[in-house]
């Protein structure tokens, strides 16, 4: 069983800061926050079943955070280096490296936290004509049948297919693990591919600029709650937000 | 241009149609809509089948909503006619599009050119009837088969259009004094909603009750964040209420940067002041 687990490299969503009228990304990379989510599935199903769990990443190529992937457990990484991308040209150049590796299934996360689209598993799928499973709580395999519990907003479905296909997680599928030292100082041996785009995108990034909506942030001592809530229902009447 | 729109809410279908009121609109639904000249009413909900029904309209132009299905839908209707992909649009003008970004910290805008696939966000707009041309489509099935369909919990109150929302975090300490929380949102008519750690994680709350980058967003006239710390993707699911309140006993938390009025003190005893004060009235 060959499992590629699809994770993004992010400014680290925590640490950016608007400063003036520029948001200021110039901050640690780090995994996207639901990507180690699918990058430890991939290793909970190569331990049960054998065969190899490999990485594959595309934008920035951030050394530490590949190697933090490959202390995880993942076997090799394929890093695609993109100064530009929009997720057209990244799914046509993962969908290149995917067709040699031939992978039984394909995990990606429900959404990056940069662009947060939550639809990259869902248009590499039909890039490459492969079933999709979206939102996923919970897999079994048994053989080359899949089943899975996903988690839509007001339902969860029970939903049965065959593999190839792809697959995107929802975090609660699993809690990602911490590498230990030891497997820090070896994920320096293991491989990591890297490759160059080719595929220019198709929409244009025009600007990003902040999006920042002003609040009072206005402190009321909740020290004695009763005078706490007097205070704040008043300020409430007179934003009209409450009668 | 041949302009298709798909959702299984009609709503996003009304606001496709606002965007394009003087161009022809297809739409594709499992629903009823007045706002395209065509409907193309589909006999069931298999994402596979109906993102390769979009995908043999070949349309230029593709919008699809942003339930969770609708954008997977677009997406893979998207990748099987190798066209560009823009998610979560906030506003289309001409070929700009704006989106948001970092986990709702930047707008982020974007040039495109047909074709595409634009999935666009809720807002309220003006939209013309149409007359509406209705044909039945029966679609073949997609090669995931559903086995079991559960509904979740949760009293069918829409958080996304709800005026007063009661938001906990996991600062209310234990499931039971939810229970406080759900007595200020009955006392002041507002609806009960939850971070990731508490639906998601905890299951103190139905997941349905999740609020955030990936729950529902909210735009409600006020939010009470009742021990929630301000996690970005917390934040990016209620940038567009109008006042937040928090309450923490954490003055340093980053809710306290992101809200209108911050009360630092005890949850439950806050919550219970509420009541007594609304219920007075």
């Amino acid at each position: 069983m060959n499992v590629v687990a699809l994770f993004k490299i992010v400014p680290d969503d925590t640490l950016i800061k608007v400063t003036g009228s520029t948001l200021d990304l110039n901050v640690p990379a780090k995994i996207s926050t639901y990507d180690k989510s699918a990058i430890e599935e991939a290793i909970r199903i190569k331990e049960k079943h054998g065969g190899k769990a490999i990485g594959v990443t595309a934008g920035n190529t951030d050394r530490k955070a590949i190697r933090e992937a490959l202390a995880m457990g993942l076997d090799e990484v394929i890093a695609i280096d993109m100064k530009e991308q929009d997720i057209y040209s990244t799914a046509s150049m993962i969908a290149d490296q995917l067709k040699q590796l031939n992978p039984d299934l394909v995990i990606g996360s429900e959404a990056t936290t940069d662009s947060s689209g939550g639809i990259f598993p869902a248009y590499l799928a039909g890039l490459l004509g492969l079933p999709l499973i979206s939102y996923v709580k919970s897999i079994t395999i048994e053989g080359k049948k899949i089943r899975a519990e996903r988690n839509l907003i007001s339902s969860t479905e029970i939903v049965e297919s065959e593999l190839p296909l792809v697959i995107s997680v929802v975090g609660e599928i699993n809690t990602p693990r911490i590498p230990t030292v030891k497997q820090i100082l070896e994920s320096s041996k293991k491989p990591v591919k890297s490759v160059n785009a080719n595929v220019k995108p198709l929409v244009k990034l025009a600007s990003v600029s902040p999006y920042v909506i002003q609040r009072k942030k206005i402190i009321i001592d909740g020290s004695k709650m009763e005078e706490a809530v007097d205070k704040l229902l008043s300020y409430l009447r007179q934003e009209g937000v409450i009668s | 241009m041949n302009i298709v729109a798909y959702s299984e809410d009609p709503e996003y279908i009304k606001v496709a149609s606002s965007y394009f009121s003087n161009e022809k609109i297809v739409a594709v639904s499992t629903s009823d809509t007045k706002y395209a000249d065509e409907l193309h009413l589909i006999d069931k909900m298999d994402e596979e089948a109906i993102a390769k029904y979009l995908a043999s309209l070949k349309p230029d132009l593709l919008i699809t909503g942003s339930t969770k299905r609708d954008k997977v839908i677009g997406a893979y209707a998207a990748g099987l006619l190798k066209y560009p992909i823009l998610p979560d649009v906030i506003d289309i003008s001409g070929n700009k599009a704006k989106r948001v970004v970092y986990s709702g910290m930047g707008i982020a805008e974007l040039e495109f050119n047909t074709p595409i696939v634009v999935s666009i966000s809720k807002k309220n707009v003006e939209a013309k009837e149409r007359q509406t041309q209705k044909k039945n489509v029966n679609l073949e099935e997609g090669k995931v088969k559903k086995i079991e369909v559960k509904q979740k919990g949760g009293e069918g109150v829409d958080l996304s259009s709800a005026q007063i929302i009661v938001s906990v975090g996991r600062g209310i300490g234990s499931k039971e004094n939810i229970k406080f929380a759900d007595e200020l949102a009955r006392a002041i008519g507002g609806a009960l909603g939850g971070s990731r750690p508490i639906t998601a994680d905890l299951g103190w709350l139905p997941e349905d009750r999740q609020i955030g980058l990936s729950g529902l967003k909210v735009k409600p006239k006020v939010y009470f964040a009742l021990g929630i710390s301000g996690q970005p993707q917390h934040l990016a699911g209620i940038k567009d209420t109008k006042i937040i309140v928090a309450v923490n006993t954490d003055k340093n938390a980053p809710i306290v940067e992101n809200a209108d009025y911050i009360v630092v003190g005890d949850v439950i005893k806050f919550c219970q002041e509420m009541v007594k004060k609304v219920g007075k009235k």
